[in-house]
């Protein structure tokens, strides 16, 4: 698996706090990377220091193979949404958003046919030419958003991005950056673990200022080789159950109120599971709903 | 040529969000006005001054402001009064050559442009640290480029400033004075660009200033009270230019700061100029430098 982005054992310190504790991480080329962990467990910290914002103590970074970050050499490769900050409030989004690209090496037209697509994108085509300090909240921070994807940059860095957007734009977010080009990388911060579930291909827990875990979706909520059966209160065994699918795992909670079934999506499918188990169960109990897997809430809340 | 056109893109967007900024705005004005107001009460004074000198000498009266002097100016006892107590003569050239009027602009321009400077400039960088503005930028291109760019672009907007106050002084002139010109009008705008490397050395001082702190108000504070502390070593090395004990260290300090190397602006030869020129930038980039170097060590 191609790392677009490595960090190895980085140090960061305020005075007597440490920020990061040797993270370490690797974030996997043409993904998106959720990064999960409780408030200062040094998400924000992380990303800032391998955009070269803040200097570490000690430890490598290794950004899209070239070291770590260099204007000359990763200028418009790379690009961030940072935490808490504010737009030039005197600019104008479209200016503001040409210049950025500008400056990324873009040419003119380029800039400009890039910088109206995402404005447009977010939707914000009709506020182009409106003074950033009158537009809200939310559509400065569209405007935030829309200037990552300027010029399509290989690697993507969004800290929170989807934190005070209302649930609309919250979803056509989601479709824009789900939507990204082939070969882009993005590294998503975010406590908002429904979306994440939504867009990410893989999860990296940090806690303390290290990794604890890395860990694909599928790996942590278990969509394509997990039922969840929620059932009523009702006295049941599974060993009866066990030998009708003796290629499943199956689990029941201790309130008997949910049965979780394991399986390898390679051997069994999940409608020969639903056509074996169904009947079964509805003879001894009733069956509430059938979910695909655990949310990646309930994963985060017991690994965290 | 990537760097120098990332230079010239960052230089352009500063100017041109910089004088979409309230504060820039008003600054300017207040300077323009300070610029005419000045001219019209030197003028007033001047008025006063013939209107004495007429009685005195029982001239024939004059509407005109600035005959009396005008003439006083370029008759040949006054001259040969001046080259004797001036005794250099390429000052003494640069003295009488000129338009009274011109002294005066020149005199008010040299005097508010510090402070000028400081009012527009010292809270940009300040201020894009504190709201984290600089972070779309610093992804995109170096933080040198970026501080030369915002340096290059508040330069810009002291120059629009320095010629607006020399339009407002020449329009001032015109109305209140006769034979103020097209010449006077384009010898005001040498002013005005002279002032404007004067200025360097002080947008260096305020930008540089600007880098350490994440506070705009701050940064302002610290500008005005190193500009005062830049003319209370001014005046002490004046004061203490002879002396032989420790006070001395005043004349040595005095050498790092703009006043004393203003005088080369003053006079006319290439040369003069070009020395005052190097020294303002010289002083300008000593002034900028450690801040910058401060601010590429720390964290954004």
């Amino acid at each position: 698996m191609k790392a677009a982005l490595i960090t190895n054992s980085i140090v960061k310190r305020y005075g007597s706090k440490t920020a990061l504790n040797g993270m370490t991480a690797s974030i996997p080329s043409s993904s998106i990377t959720g990064l999960i962990g409780a408030n200062g467990a040094g998400k924000t910290t992380w990303m800032m220091a391998v955009a070269g914002f803040l200097r570490i103590q000690s430890g490598s970074v290794n950004l899209l193979g070239g070291g770590p970050f260099n204007p000359a050499l990763h200028r418009g490769r790379i690009s961030i949404l940072p935490q808490d900050s504010e737009l030039p409030c005197e600019s104008y989004p479209l200016e503001t958003l040409i210049h950025y690209g500008r400056l990324q090496g873009l040419s003119k037209h380029e800039a400009d046919h890039s910088a109206r697509n995402v404005l447009t994108a977010v939707h914000l085509a009709d506020r182009m030419n409106t003074p950033i300090r009158t537009l809200s909240h939310g559509m400065r921070k569209r405007v935030m958003i829309a200037q990552c994807f300027i010029g399509k940059p290989e690697l993507i860095m969004l800290d929170e991005p989807l934190s005070g957007l209302d649930p609309r734009e919250v979803a056509n977010m989601r479709n824009f950056i789900s939507a990204k080009s082939p070969g882009q990388t993005i590294v998503i911060s975010s406590h908002n673990l429904y979306d994440l579930e939504l867009l990410c291909d893989y999860i990296v827990f940090v806690k303390k200022g290290r990794t604890t875990r890395t860990a694909t979706i599928e790996e942590l909520t278990g969509k394509t080789a997990m039922l969840v059966y929620n059932l009523t209160h009702t006295p049941l065994s599974t060993a009866d159950l066990s030998e009708l699918l003796p290629e499943c795992t199956l689990t029941l909670s201790d309130t008997h109120s949910q049965l979780s079934c394991s399986f390898d999506k390679t051997r069994v499918s999940a409608e020969q599971i639903n056509a074996t188990l169904i009947p079964a169960l509805l003879k001894s109990t009733g069956i509430i709903s059938i979910e695909r897997g655990r949310s990646l809430e309930e994963r985060v809340l017991n690994e965290l | 040529m990537t760097s120098l056109f990332q230079l010239w893109r960052i230089t352009c967007y500063e100017w041109f969000t910089a004088m979409r900024s309230r504060r820039a705005v008003v600054v300017v004005l207040l300077f323009m006005a300070a610029s005419v107001c000045t001219m019209n009460f030197c003028i007033n004074a001047l008025q006063k001054m013939e209107q004495e000198l007429t009685k005195v000498l029982e001239l024939p009266e004059t509407e005109q402001v600035g005959v009396v002097s005008k003439t006083l100016w370029q008759s040949k006892p006054f001259r040969r009064m001046m080259r004797h107590i001036v005794y250099n003569k390429d000052v003494y050239n640069d003295l009488v050559g000129r338009h009274p009027v011109e002294l005066m602009y020149a005199w008010l321009v040299f005097f508010y442009t510090p402070l000028l400077v400081v009012l527009v400039s010292a809270n940009r960088i300040a201020d894009e640290l504190g709201s984290g503005a600089c972070r779309y930028v610093a992804f995109r291109c170096s933080r040198s480029l970026w501080s030369a760019g915002k340096y290059f672009g508040q330069a810009a907007i002291i120059a629009v400033a320095l010629m607006l106050s020399g339009i407002g002084a020449w329009v001032m002139a015109s109305i209140r004075m006769h034979e103020a010109g097209w010449p006077l009008l384009i010898a005001i705008t040498g002013w005005s660009m002279r002032s404007l490397i004067y200025a360097l050395p002080f947008l260096g001082l305020s930008l540089g200033l600007s880098h350490l702190t994440r506070s705009g108000s701050k940064a302002t504070i610290f500008a005005i009270m190193t500009l005062a502390l830049c003319f209370l070593i001014e005046a002490l090395a004046v004061v203490f230019r002879n002396a032989n004990d420790w006070k001395a260290l005043f004349s040595y300090a005095g050498v790092f700061t703009p006043a004393a190397h203003k005088f080369f602006l003053w006079r006319s030869t290439p040369l003069s100029l070009a020395v005052g020129t190097l020294w303002m930038i010289t002083l300008s980039l000593c002034y900028l430098i450690p801040g910058h170097l401060i601010f590429k060590k720390r964290d954004m």
